[in-house]
């Protein structure tokens, strides 16, 4: 191993824009070098910025650093440029296992286990996976108290009182926790909404973490009908306050502070 | 060196005060297309994620009815993230909290049919 790595490092030396950096990274990383693994992979990706495994390389060695954040962006860069890419099918498998998103893993990794079906470690862990999910779960701690429970879709109704107005509380996975979206044949399709928006909590704090912006407060933005606040809700959550195109900026930002409000009261079981 | 068709447009809006990068990027895979910054890796990753907010956005505005989605505004204590889109790619740019929104939203507004033009006429 440590003549294979003098010799992929004089390869280097020689051509500094080879993408020998790859594996010689990985070859440190698998020697537990994982500082001197880093710098190659970083020096590497300045040279090749779209190199799927360049940044698959990266994402490897700052999950073995425990910096499963990067990780994940790293990874979730590696599907962007190659989305069949199996090694970060399944590093994104085992972070979102790893991060209790169990519906998320059983889709890399079916997606893993479909491009290497031969990988019997693989469909292993895609059976264990399955099996837990098909147990029925326990009821989770919910955040909502019982006695509102029954009222949730109306939480925002007496804050929000003219035509075209309407708010909706989601909960990390874009599942709706409280209020309606209703479309213009009055299907309630707050839930198509939620799904749509599932990531956009977790894509944002990324963001802004990356420009040192500090954590994000609100996103709005403007359709063809509507103007859209979002804001982050508790618990991973999101507010998401629809109001017509017709709407002042300013009004709009004080109905998204009313129902965060309500919102954060309902969550917190004092409404 | 031939001036990329986006040149134009990001110079303007980067004489913007407090506009610190704008880029074009691929709203499908988030790659960077032009930019009038120096394109390092966490550019590359707030383009991406950018890109993939927008594309959220403009998703769930389709599943509600709303129509296409025209402009979009992150913000931050400490910056701003605006983003417009056309057909597959979407013009962002970073900005500090100072920025004059309201004017970068008529220059990305205004870059946007110029982005289409050129979208159009890269695709023949």
């Amino acid at each position: 191993m440590a003549d294979e790595i003098t010799r992929m490092s004089e390869e280097l030396a020689r051509d500094p824009g080879s993408r020998v950096f790859v594996p010689l990274g990985d070859a440190l990383r698998r020697q537990g070098q994982t500082d001197l693994a880093l710098k190659v992979a970083l020096r590497g990706l300045e040279r090749h910025p779209h190199f799927a495994d360049g940044h698959d390389l990266l994402a490897r060695i700052s999950a073995d650093r425990g910096e499963l954040e990067r990780a994940f962006d790293e990874w979730d860069m590696v599907l962007r440029l190659a989305p069949a890419h199996l090694g970060a099918l399944k590093g994104m498998g085992f972070l979102c296992f790893h991060g209790g998103r169990f519906a998320d893993a059983e889709r890399y990794l079916a997606a893993a286990a479909t491009a290497d079906p031969l990988d019997r470690e693989l469909a292993s862990a895609l059976e264990h996976l399955r099996e837990q999910r098909a147990t029925p779960p326990r009821a989770p701690a919910s955040v909502v108290p019982a006695s509102l429970a029954k009222d949730s879709r109306y939480l925002f109704a007496d804050v929000l009182n003219e035509e075209g107005q309407t708010a909706l509380l989601l909960d990390s996975q874009g599942f709706v926790l409280a209020g309606a979206y209703y479309d213009a044949d009055g299907t309630d399709v707050g839930q198509d909404i939620g799904a749509e928006l599932s990531g956009v909590t977790d894509a944002a704090r990324r963001a802004t973490r990356h420009l040192a912006m500090g954590d994000w407060t609100s996103i709005i933005f403007e359709t063809e009908v509507a103007v859209v606040a979002m804001a982050p809700a508790g618990q991973d959550g999101l507010l998401l306050l629809a109001t017509s195109r017709a709407t002042p900026l300013g009004l709009v930002r004080r109905l998204s502070d009313r129902c965060a409000a309500r919102a954060a009261a309902w969550l917190g079981g004092g409404v | 060196m031939m001036a990329s068709p986006f040149a134009g447009m990001l110079q303007t809006l980067s004489r913007q005060r407090g506009v610190t990068a704008a880029l074009v990027v691929s709203e499908q895979d988030g790659i960077v297309i032009d930019g009038n910054l120096h394109i390092g890796l966490a550019e590359d990753r707030v383009a991406a994620l950018a890109a993939s907010l927008y594309r959220k956005a403009r998703l769930s505005a389709r599943a509600a009815g709303m129509g296409a989605v025209s402009f979009m505004q992150l913000e931050a204590p400490v910056g701003r993230i605006c983003a417009v889109g056309s057909g597959e790619l979407v013009l962002v740019v970073v900005a500090k909290t100072a920025v004059n929104v309201g004017m970068v939203r008529v220059e990305m507004l205004r870059a946007i049919s110029e982005l289409a033009v050129i979208a159009r006429g890269a695709e023949r």
